[in-house]
């Protein structure tokens, strides 16, 4: 049976790709597909990529949605390289994802299986059947998200209307009728923005930013935190505050979330509300948290991006022990050469940044026990000063790496710094370009900034975060004093694998560098 | 504190404008400079308002022909400032759409001068304010302006540039035009066209020198009959006003001639606009008054481009937008990127006859040692060109005899402007004779003389 039909799974694009959501299909059901026809577009918390076929045949049956997140290796659709009956495929789908279940962390059983599961008939080949329900003249849903104003409640034949699958579903589920709209979508189609449109423009209520956000977070494998270890108090503590176990520092004993915790979560998820969780606590109280009523909120999800910034970094809060060491440096040589640098080379603008690069590739290569990737298991020494280099964006912010910064120099630092940043603006990095890295940088001296803290970057063990450089007198001699420009240099090392005196010895050899640039020649 | 952009262009011309609209495209926070008119010389003084009024010579060609095809009419007459205000209107209706595609892309549009005062800084003088940018990437896109020469000097009232030329309140009844380029022999085809006495002056020895040898000469025959005065291999030795006109002295292979008229037009090419931009205190380096770059446009200095016109020949607004194009895409990464093959760039002309080309011609593909098979043919034995009584014109074209591959294509005749672009595909293509052979051309058109010359070149011409 395998060899008639094909599953085509969710792709890993990188080492650090855990998941992804189908953004758009670019087919449809019972399409005939060939090798490296598009299949669809998927987004991960990084990239949007499409993904092509690796078989020919027809595309039999979707299985992953338009807006659906699925797991790394989780199954998207089937492709049948042969005639195959409809009973046939839900064999091989029912076959399929079961053994993949067995295969995948039995931690998590939900989130794979839930969309497959449900064999219905997909969207797609659903648009002769019946859609509509009883059309009534402003149609309140059960829930008060959704007012459909008469003018739009379903009554001729919308089929023929190309809409995406997402917003067919909503518009069935909801009795609207689609044939009035206009597409603005991909290739036309009606989106779910416009279905949204069509319905406040015709004095309706759509909140469907609300129920897409029940669903995922029904569907999300993180509201499940059963496998959190944690106290048994915190645990119910957890539930009756509707606080996430994992959104939980875990400080208690054997590593486990403690009350306290839970708490301090709770306090985080909603400060006005810190005397009601104290009560609550106190007596153990059922009542929900109160909510302000949402029409006074403007509220929308997180984009990928900042769900992986957000993750990554509350992964790395929690799990790496960050202790902190300063070091202040004068940069006024640095200065100096820079200038002389920018003097002498028109093909070159170097930034005191593209400086602090090279100064910190070289003080990497002179202390490697700093320059290494942690997994929570295993240390990776790594080769090369591979720099990350936190890059500003509209929406959030972007790590692209100088690789080999050790040998490269200052010219080639700064220009490819220029390129790198240049094509981080409008989301042109390759995945090699901003994966990875053996150490990062965060500059926001340009921002005045004089000293602060950076989180670690996983699976790198230390970042550097630069203040401005400001002029300052100096003590010089018994009673003298002099000016210099003082930029504080702020080390932030994972604990586990690096100790205070190498965090130490990597900062004096920075600092070495910085003093005497002439040094990074060598 | 500066504001800052990650592309800034300065000039808003068919280099700048795309290029702006193209960045935005892409997601770069991008701005535009202009200190006249957007849209820049071709659309305000080049070539859209001078299409304009040819489209005027093309009536009075016809109104004076009209006894051929059996019309007669007396009272005819003409108001030349109708002409002219068509030609603005023209001009600034098209300005006013790049001004809306700018804002549709989101794209920053200050109005006034720039000064680039650093590596990725720039100043920007407005009406009322000025003005700090910090630009990741800066490209310059100021065109150029007509060439000067000591003893041509343009006063605009009876030394005309191009922009006079193509503002006159009175019709001159006799005009001298110094410079046989394209320019020139537009304006010699419009105003002869409109019932002036022309004389056409060129330094060297044939009128439309880049063009092939042939189209040139035939261009030239073709202008004679029409009774415009050509003096080639000659100089103007002196010009000057006196009075209400204009006496130049005309040195030729034949000696000093006196010439009067009541305008002249000075056509002798253009020079890029590099002054008061602040290059040359940043060391960008120049060539003969064009900002010198390599093959992705990029001039010496950090984060600094330059496209179209300021960067050097051809000058044409088509090779402008190209170079807007390739200069963008290379910043973003685009690995679809190429750089510009100016042996495809195509070149037209729009006098009467019209004259397109693109490639190589004869005489450049002998000088670079290629074997050459070469196809001619003939517009008297075009069915369609006969029809419409324009049967003077020539197809040419250029094949490397080794590879069949079609390396040059000249044309004259009717409406060739408009049918270049078929070989231009050609050539992009890398198609040879043989696969154009197999071409169908639609019947009646004066394109299927595109089709002959290329049967020609392998001597298997139908109809000649």
């Amino acid at each position: 049976m395998t060899d008639k039909m094909s599953l085509v799974t969710m792709p890993k694009w990188g080492l650090e790709m855990s998941e992804g959501t189908v953004s758009a299909w670019l087919v449809s059901e019972g399409a005939k597909i060939a090798v490296d026809d598009d299949l669809m577009d998927i987004e991960t918390s990084k990239i949007v990529n499409t993904l092509t076929s690796a078989k020919s045949g027809t595309l039999v049956r979707i299985l992953a949605h338009e807006g659906d997140l699925r797991d790394v290796g989780a199954a998207l659709a089937v492709i049948a390289l042969a005639d195959v009956s409809a009973s046939e495929i839900d064999a091989f789908v029912a076959a399929t994802v079961s053994t993949e279940v067995a295969g995948t962390d039995t931690a998590e059983p939900t989130a794979p299986v839930a969309a497959p599961v449900s064999l219905a008939p997909a969207p797609a080949i659903q648009s002769q059947t019946p859609r509509a329900s009883a059309p009534v003249p402003m149609v309140a849903d059960n829930d008060a998200d959704f007012v459909i104003p008469a003018s739009l409640a379903a009554g001729a034949d919308d089929s023929a209307i190309a809409i995406t699958p997402v917003a067919r579903r909503l518009a069935s589920k909801h009795g609207i009728a689609v044939n009035s709209i206009t597409g603005t979508g991909r290739h036309g189609r009606v989106s779910v923005d416009d279905l949204r449109g069509a319905v406040i423009a015709a004095g309706g209520r759509f909140n469907v930013v609300s129920a897409l956000r029940t669903n995922a977070s029904a569907g999300g494998k993180r509201t499940d935190d059963s496998q959190v270890p944690a106290t048994p108090v915190a645990r119910r503590l957890a539930s009756e505050l509707g606080v996430n176990l994992h959104d939980c520092r875990r400080t208690g004993r054997h590593q486990r979330v403690s009350k306290a915790d839970v708490e301090v979560a709770a306090y985080r998820s909603n400060p006005a509300q810190e005397s009601a969780v104290t009560a609550q606590s106190s007596v153990a109280s059922n009542a929900p948290l109160t909510k302000l009523p949402s029409a006074q909120l403007s509220s929308e999800p997180l984009s990928a991006m900042r769900k992986t910034i957000a993750k990554r970094l509350q992964d790395s809060k929690r799990e790496a022990p960050h202790f902190r060491a300063c070091i202040e440096v004068e940069i006024d040589r640095l200065l100096a050469l820079r200038k002389q640098l920018n003097n002498a080379r028109n093909d070159a603008n170097i930034s005191v940044n593209d400086c602090i690069i090279k100064a910190t590739a070289m003080a990497l290569a002179a202390v490697p026990a700093v320059n290494i990737q942690f997994d929570g298991r295993q240390v990776t020494q790594m080769p090369h000063a591979d720099i990350a280099v936190a890059v500003a964006l509209e929406d959030g912010l972007i790590t692209p790496i100088v690789s080999r910064a050790e040998t490269k120099g200052l010219v080639e630092i700064s220009n490819e710094m220029r390129d790198l940043a240049t094509r981080a603006k409008i989301g042109k990095l390759k995945p090699a370009e901003f994966q990875g890295g053996s150490f990062s940088i965060s500059n926001l001296g340009m921002f005045g900034i004089s000293q602060f803290d950076a989180i670690i970057n996983p699976p790198q063990a230390a970042i550097l975060a630069v203040g401005v450089g400001e002029r300052q007198v100096r003590p010089d001699g018994d009673i003298g004093f002099r000016q210099a420009t003082v930029m504080t240099l702020t080390l932030s090392s994972d604990h586990r694998v690096i100790d205070g005196a190498m965090a130490a010895k990597f900062l004096q050899q920075l600092k070495n560098f910085i003093d005497q640039p002439a040094t990074m020649l060598g | 504190m500066a504001e800052k952009f990650d592309v800034v262009v300065i000039g808003g011309g068919p280099g700048g404008y795309v290029a702006a609209i193209r960045a935005a495209q892409l997601g770069f926070k991008t701005a535009l400079v202009e200190r006249e008119h957007l849209g820049g010389v071709c659309l305000n003084w080049g070539c859209i308002p001078t299409k304009a009024l040819l489209k005027g010579a093309e009536v009075a060609h016809t109104l004076n022909s009209m006894q051929y095809w059996g019309f007669s009419a007396d009272n005819i007459s003409f108001d030349i400032a109708k002409l002219v205000a068509h030609s603005r209107g023209a001009a600034d209706k098209l300005s006013s759409g790049i001004d809306y595609l700018l804002r549709k892309n989101n794209v920053a549009v200050f109005m006034g001068e720039a000064v680039i005062t650093g590596k990725c800084k720039i100043r920007v003088t407005t009406e009322n304010k000025k003005l700090a940018i910090d630009a990741m990437h800066i490209i310059l896109a100021t065109g150029a302006r007509a060439r000067q020469m000591p003893g041509l000097a343009i006063d605009g009232d009876r030394v005309w540039g191009a922009r006079e030329a193509m503002t006159p309140t009175v019709l001159p009844k006799r005009l001298l035009i110094i410079g046989a380029g394209a320019i020139g022999m537009e304006f010699a085809s419009l105003y002869r066209d409109l019932g002036s006495e022309v004389t056409v002056v060129e330094a060297l020895e044939r009128i439309l020198p880049i063009e092939d040898r042939e189209i040139s000469q035939r261009a030239e025959k073709a202008f004679k009959r029409r009774g415009v005065d050509i003096q080639t291999a000659s100089t103007v030795s002196s010009l000057r006003t006196v009075g209400d006109h204009i006496e130049a002295n005309i040195t030729g292979p034949s000696g000093t001639v006196k010439v009067q008229a009541d305008h002249a037009i000075v056509a002798i090419g253009v020079t890029g606009n590099i002054d008061n931009l602040g290059l040359e205190a940043l060391g960008v380096h120049t060539e003969r008054g064009f900002i010198t770059t390599d093959e992705w446009c990029k001039t010496n200095l950090v984060g600094l481009y330059a496209i179209g016109d300021v960067a050097g020949a051809p000058w044409l607004a088509h090779k402008a937008s190209h170079e807007a194009m390739l200069c963008v895409e290379r910043i973003a990464g685009e690995t679809s990127a190429r750089p510009l093959a100016v042996d495809h760039v195509p070149g037209c002309t729009y006098c009467r006859p019209q004259i397109a080309s693109v490639g190589l011609t004869e005489d450049e593909a002998a000088r670079r040692g290629i074997n050459t098979r070469i196809g001619r043919f003939d517009l008297q034995a075009s069915g369609k060109a006969v029809a419409i009584n324009e049967p003077e014109g020539l197809v040419k074209t250029v094949f490397d005899a080794a590879t069949g591959k079609l390396i040059g294509a000249h044309m004259i005749g009717p409406e060739v402007t408009e049918q270049i672009q078929g070989l231009v595909i050609a050539m992009g293509a890398q198609l040879n004779d043989r696969q154009l052979v197999e071409t169908i051309f639609p019947h009646p058109t004066v394109s299927e003389a595109i089709h002959e010359s290329i049967l020609d070149s392998i001597n298997r011409a139908i109809h000649q």
